[in-house]
Formats: C-alpha cells, structure tokens, sequence
C-alpha cells in the first residue's frame, strides 16, 4: 500500500485515503486518468473490476468509478473523478486499450449514463434494447413513465431494428463461400437469454459478436425505487441460483453506510446460507456443463441433491429459490434447531451420492476427450479481463474474496483456495466439483460452531439473528465485496442525506467479464465447441444482464 | 391372406407402430431411472398410456410447411423415410414361421435398406430451408459415410463365418461357438450402430445444444411424427439386425419363440440406454478420426479373423 502511495505521490491527487485496510481510494482529475491508470498498471493492478458513473444530479456532476484490483497482493484501489453532467461535454478518456476488461464495462456505461469514451475500440450501446438507445435510462432526469407509455411503438422499434439486421448481416459476405451468420439464441436449446451472432465457414467459427440484454430487468435502477429493507428482493435476482451470497454483498454495504455491527451469530448464519447456496448454484452449474455436452445425467442426480439443500432453505425461509433471507442489520429468521435436521440429511445425502459423481462424471474419459483442451484461459487472461471465481481460479490465479478479504465469519472458517493449473472446460469442472465439497466442509464447519455455541448460551438463536438498522441512512457510499458463487461481487452502494432508498447502487457481477471472453476463446473453433466453452464459463444470463 | 396380415398386422404395420410405442416408453422408463426420475406416470399403468397420447398429440397438430421450402420434397420425405425403415422386418426371422421374404440375399437388403435411410434425413434437412437444419443434413451425410463402411463389414461377418446371404440359414446354422467367433464382430457393430442410429456419443447430427435439432429443426406436427417413427422403425431394423446376425433369433434357452428375439433386442437397447445416460458427445473431427482411424481398419481385421476361424476352428476348407 505504501509502494502505491509512493507511486501515485508523482500524480496530483485531489485526495488519498485508506478505505476497509484493503483498499486506497484516491481522487484525481479527470485528465489525469490515463496517466494514473498507466501507474496503477505498473504497480501490479492489472484487473479492473468494473466503471461505474454516478450521476449527481443536483450537483450536477458525474462521478466516475474505478475499482482496480491486484490479484497477487489483493490490495485494490479505488479511482474516483468528476466529468461534466451535461450529455455534451459528457466524455473521458476510455481505459480500454489498458485494461481490455473495461471494455463492456464503459459501454454499459455509455448505455445507461451516455457518457463518452475517447478512444475505446468499439463504443456500441450494450444491455439495453433499440428502443433505450442514445436515453441514457440510468440518469437520474430519465422519464421512465413516459418512456413506458410507448410500450407498442418501443416493440415496433425492436422488431424493425431486428429484421433490418438480418437484412443486411450476410450482405458483406462472398456469396459465392461458405460463410454465413448464424443465431446461435436467444431462443436457442441450450443458449439461455442470449444471442450469439456467429458468424462461420461451414463448421469453423470465424467470429462471435454476443448480443445480450434479454433479461435485462435494471436491478440497479429498482432498488433506488424501493426502501433499504425491499431493495434486497431486486438484490437477489441478480441470479435466482445463488440469491443468498448477492444480499449478504448488498447488506455489508448498508451496514457499513448505518454503522452498524452485526451479531456474532448472524455472521454464522450468513455463512451457512450462503454456502447452501452455493452448492445449490454450483449443483445447476456441473450439470450445465454436461448438458451442454448432451448428457443429462449429471443435471437431474445434482438436481436430486439440490433439492435437500433447498428443503433446508425453505424449512429456514418459507421459500425454496427466492429466499429473500438476507436483511440488512442480519438474517431475517430466527432459527430452529429441527432446521439443521434438514441440512444434515441434506448432507448426507451429498455424501452418499459424491463417490459416484466423482467416479462416473468428474474423470469421464469421454469428456476429457473432448475438453481437456478446448476453451483454455491463461493466468495473464484472467488478470487482463478481471476474470474471478470458478473460472479465474481454474486457470491456478488465486483468489478468493473469502479468504482475501473476509467478510462474515468467513475469517475463523479453515479453508483453502480450490485451484487447477491448465484452465482448460475439464479444469472448470474440476474446479466446479472441489468447491462443492469444499462448501460442504465449510457448512459442516459453521454447523458445529453454531451447534457449540448454542449449547454453550453464547448464542440465542431466536433472539441474536438481527440488530436494528435504522430507516433513515446517512450520506455516504460504501462497496462491498463477496465471493458469489460465480466469482466476486461488488456492490457500490451511494446514499444520500436521509436516505431511505440507495440513491445507486451499481453491481459488478462476474458473468458479464466472462462473456467478453466468448470471441476470443471461440475464433478457430467448431460449432461443436460453442456450447461446451459457454457452458464451462459458468455463465448465468440474470447477472449478465442484471 | 397371409400375404395381407403379414403386411398389415405382423411383422407390418401395426407391428412396427406397437413396437415405436412400446420401445418409446422403455426409453423414457429405463432412462428415467438411470436419471433418478420417475418418467411418465400419471397416464395408465406406469404411465405406459403417455407415448399414445403423445402420438394422437402429434397426429392432430398442425403440420407447419415454411416458407421457401419445396414442400413436395418437405411432405414427401418423412412419409418414405418410414416406408424405407418398415422394409427390413419383411426379410428378418422372426420366429421360425414367419419370415415374409426368405431370400438368398437378406443381409444384402438389410444393409442396402438400413444405409439408405440416412440419405433421406440429409434431404430433409436440404430441403427444410434452414441452415441448421442444413448443417444436419451434411453432418448426418458424413457420419453416414463414415459409419457405415465399418457396419457393413461388421455385418458381412456371419455372411462369411457361414459362406450364405441368407438370414433364415444363418440363424439356423448359429450356435453358441459361432457367437463367440462373432463376438468381436458383434462389438464393431454395435459401435458403428450407435454412430448410425445418432445415439450418444455419436448424436453429431440431431445435437441438441449445438444444431438445435439438425434435420428435424423445422419438422412440426404429423411429419415430426412419421420421422420419429420412421427413427424408431430403424431402431427395430437394426436391433433385430443385430440379433438376427450375431445372436441367433428366435434360439432360446430351452424353446424358440418370439420372445426371445424380444428379449435380445431389448437387451441390446437397454445398452444403448445406459452408454446415452453416461457418455458425452464428442465433435464431428473427433467421430471422424474415430471412425478412419479405429473402426473400419479393425473391422476389416475383424474379416480376417473370421476366415482364420472359419478355417482353424470350424474346419471349413476356403
């Protein structure tokens, strides 16, 4: 940290700070970003984790922020500048050419904010369909009412943006060869709310341009619509599949703009349910990958687990996906002790079955054949493209904000980072399979402490799982950091004075990295290899759009 | 009359569609299994009414030409994919009484009829005017290509193990020491039958996540029906193919019949079954290299050994 102090004392910073002892947020003027970047790069902060305007509207100012990350000594920086509010002047230098992983990142920012970026290689609008193009829905004087009034004329807009691209996409292709473009989604089998434009020869991709968007649901303007305690229904559907570990990312950051701390107990049962929850994503996650591959097995036995893990979930919460068990100030319920009867058939069941899913799946030599070497990630790719989670650990970088800057109880949990060294689809799996096992070690953990301390009178467990966070926030921001069962969460959470709804609240979620990817894995490759290396990426369309 | 039931009843028509509906719903009930599930089970007993439901389903939806096709050749395939996939059961034994075409050239037929049908789903995938379903058309026409040389030699075996054509007098002339001679031949065919009936790992053609559907993309309705048959009167023809061949019919333990020639076709769809419920699929290159590189040349060893032991064991001069 102090090496990065040093570094950056060549720059004019406007201010400098330490921010949660992992992080150092600076302030700079807007001229000076390339320049700062170029430091930062230098310094070993190769990945950006995500840009993220914030549109002030009475001051009329658009903050810019930066979030850089150092994936060997997991020190991170915050970069903050102001740029001009009005939609003209409304422009920065774009980091791209530097840090290739901003490049979705300033589109999106483009897209919601229309704020420019001088010299970024492809600045389209991304996420948002025709209709929301050059309208910048994410500032604060958009009028959403009046753009909903024209719900027909927005649909007409779409189709006839459609059927024009499909007019012209294979115009500039030799008729005479065998090239042509293909939809590969959004209404594809196994594509999800995505569309590939795949453009190919024959069997050979030449290129992919994915087109996303489809389930785009602006999560991140409908939190500002509702109060703190209501945000976390919009929070958790970032990804039905692991809705636990989003709200516990969106809470930490509320409790941190309330200042207030959480019980010992809570902290436990964050824990344990965000580790549920991420054998329960985890579980869909394997099975995604062989159904991809045409084999159904593997999706219906981990299905069948799933569903135990589930049951603990709705003997906790009343609900089995859509838990919404996550308040900030704790978790929502109480506990029962019959309720960890049903997380321990739960694991049992996972342990009766583990063997054979090892034995038949995990070193199915079939599979090997075919993905031992297609779609592989190296370490400098992950750290050039932010890549994190599953993927990033895959490929033997390692990192886990569990263990790097933890959060919950996660700091008096033992574990270790689940790593592989090729990064090749079979290494994801791999990958895959050692962090359920290792969830369910961690669950066993929490389990036994809770149990203890229960039996002990440490904890009350009817009483202790929330302390009160007022209705009424104070101005101030704060990010927050989880390791979601895809990779890392941050939540940048800015609040205003006397807040009772987040004024913004931006969520970087890993899909939308591991997405950009898809071009450049995929050149050279067959058609047959699309769904396999899309399936290994672990990609879920709810946080890709968000 | 005979003439008459033998079209219309056995081994005809009625026999090849009770057999799609049967066979349809041990699939679903074996895999279902397999997957941990129940599988139909609210229809009838053990859901065995759903595949009939499903079926008349079929029947009574709208069949849907697109636009731009040819919809002669559109309509006009599926109706003779299962006519062409009927024709084998007229020249297979199935019980020592009913053989409708005992012919001197029955494997011949049966090879020339089982390797036409894949021709015919390459038309319906160039004629559906879509490009995935065209690239199931040229995947299912390389794999045809690719495959069918190794299960012809397969097949040839027993033909020279018992120096005749006719299936009639090589199921006669099998006995538990041939089934052994044959055995590495039965393997080669079964291989090379799981590439030419599209299963796992060798579904390249109809690959779901890849080519949505390959050549069925387009088909809806009454024609998705006859091509679903027409699959599943293919099935029976090379199963019973492989019966006939390697495994000697309608022999049973203790009395011939019918059911065993049952019994063994079902044992050899059960094991298709289970490698579809554990094996991925693997890529066109992948079959391809497979197919050049392994199966023709051991079927063409296989060839060898089967004189060598028709020689060396048997005794039969050459």
């Amino acid at each position: 940290m102090q090496d990065l102090r040093k570094a950056l004392s060549a720059h004019e910073t406007l201010s400098i700070e330490v921010y949660k002892t992992m992080w150092l947020k600076v302030r700079i003027a807007s001229e000076d970003l390339l320049a700062v970047a170029q430091t930062l790069k230098d310094e070993g902060f190769k990945a950006i984790s995500t840009v993220s305007p914030t549109d002030f509207l009475e001051e009329d100012r658009m903050e810019m922020n930066y979030f850089f990350e150092n994936y060997t000594t997991k020190r991170n920086c915050w970069l903050k500048c102001d740029i001009p509010r009005d939609i003209e002047a409304c422009e920065i230098d774009s980091i791209t050419p530097m840090f290739p992983g901003a490049n979705w990142h300033e589109r999106e920012a483009y897209s919601m904010f229309g704020v420019r970026f001088t010299g970024h290689p492809d600045l389209r609008p991304i996420i948002v369909s025709q209709d929301f193009y050059d309208k910048t829905p994410f500032r604060k004087d958009f009028d959403w009412d009046a753009h909903e009034a024209n719900t027909v004329e927005n649909i007409q807009q779409i189709v006839d943006a459609f059927k024009e691209e499909q007019e012209v996409n294979e115009e500039h292709l030799d008729a005479s060869s065998s090239e042509m473009i293909l939809n590969w989604g959004p209404t594809h089998p196994a594509s999800g709310p995505i569309r590939l434009k795949v453009h190919c020869d024959g069997e050979d991709i030449i290129s992919i341009d994915p087109d996303i968007g489809f389930v785009w649901r602006a999560l991140e303007h409908l939190v500002t619509k509702k109060d703190f305690v209501g945000a976390i229904v919009a929070v958790e559907r970032l990804c039905f599949m692991d809705n636990i570990n989003s709200m516990v990312g969106y809470c930490q950051a509320v409790e941190e703009i309330a200042d207030v701390e959480i019980t010992e107990f809570a902290k436990w049962m964050r824990v344990l349910l965000g580790e549920v929850s991420r054998i329960s994503s985890h579980a869909m996650g394997m099975g995604g990958f062989y159904n991809a591959m045409g084999l159904h097995t593997v999706g219906m036995w981990n299905m069948d687990i799933r569903e135990y893990f589930l049951d603990f979930l709705e003997s906790y919460s009343g609900a089995r996906i859509a838990t919404a068990a996550i308040e900030p100030g704790g978790v929502r319920y109480g506990l029962q002790m019959n309720m960890l009867d049903e997380l321990q058939k739960a694991l049992d069941k996972f342990d009766a079955t583990k063997d054979d899913i090892k034995m038949i799946f995990i070193n199915n030599p079939t599979m090997k054949v075919r993905a031992a070497k297609k779609g592989i990630i190296t370490a400098k790719e992950v750290e050039a493209f932010a890549l994190c989670g599953v993927v990033a650990r895959s490929s033997g970088v390692k990192i886990d904000v569990r263990i790097d800057e933890p959060y919950a109880a996660y700091a008096q949990v033992k574990m270790d980072y689940v790593v592989q060294k090729e990064g090749s689809a079979k290494d994801r799996l791999s990958t895959l399979f050692g962090e359920l096992e290792q969830s369910i070690d961690i669950i066993k953990q929490a389990k036994r402490h809770i149990e203890a301390e229960i039996e002990n009178g440490n904890f009350n467990p009817t009483k202790d799982h929330m302390v009160k966070v007022p209705k009424k926030l104070p101005k101030g921001e704060a990010i927050s950091r989880v390791e979601w069962s895809r990779g890392e969460v941050l939540m940048h959470l800015v609040t205003d004075e006397k807040a009772k709804s987040p004024y913004r609240l931006k969520m970087k979620a890993p899909s939308f990295n591991h997405t950009m990817m898809l071009n450049k894995m995929l050149q050279g490759e067959t058609l047959s290899d699309i769904p396999l290396i899309f399936g290994s990426l672990y990609i879920c369309q709810g946080d890709l759009d968000r | 009359m005979e003439t008459l039931f033998n079209i219309v009843v056995f081994p005809g028509m009625f026999y090849v569609l009770a057999w799609t509906v049967l066979l349809f719903w041990f699939f679903r009930k074996f895999m279902a299994a397999l997957h941990k599930r129940v599988g139909p089970s609210f229809n009838g007993p053990a859901g065995s009414y759903q595949t009939l439901f499903d079926l008349s389903k079929l029947l009574t939806k709208e069949s849907i030409t697109p636009d731009g096709v040819n919809p002669y050749l559109f309509s006009m395939m599926p109706l003779l994919a299962v006519i062409i996939a009927t024709l084998p059961t007229a020249f297979i034994p199935w019980t020592p009484d009913v053989y409708v075409i005992p012919t001197q050239y029955g494997v011949l037929a049966l090879v020339v009829l089982i390797g036409i049908e894949p021709f015919l789903l390459f038309l319906t995938g160039f004629g559906s005017n879509n490009k995935y379903s065209f690239l199931g058309g040229i995947r299912i026409l390389t794999q045809m290509i690719s495959m069918e040389t190794a299960f012809f030699l397969a097949a040839l075996s027993p033909a020279l193990l018992f120096g005749t054509m006719s299936l009639g007098e090589i199921v006669e002339q099998s006995s538990w020491l041939s089934f052994l001679i044959l055995f590495p031949g039965f393997v080669l065919y079964f291989i090379a039958l799981l590439g030419l009936l599209e299963q796992p790992p060798f579904n390249i053609p109809d690959a779901e996540q890849e080519i949505v559907y390959g050549f069925y993309t387009e088909y809806s309705g009454t024609n998705y029906f006859l091509l679903k048959l027409a699959e599943f009167a293919e099935f029976m023809a090379v199963f019973a193919g492989a019966a006939t061949l390697f495994l000697g019919a309608y022999k049973g333990i203790f009395f011939d019949g019918y059911i065993f020639f049952f019994l063994k076709m079902l044992l050899i769809a059960m094991l298709m079954m289970t490698i579809r419920a554990s094996t991925p699929r693997i890529t066109m290159k992948q079959m391809l290299n497979f197919s050049w590189s392994y199966l023709v040349p051991l079927s063409l060893l296989n060839m060898a050994w089967v004189l060598m032991a028709k020689h060396f064991i048997l005794g039969v001069g050459l």
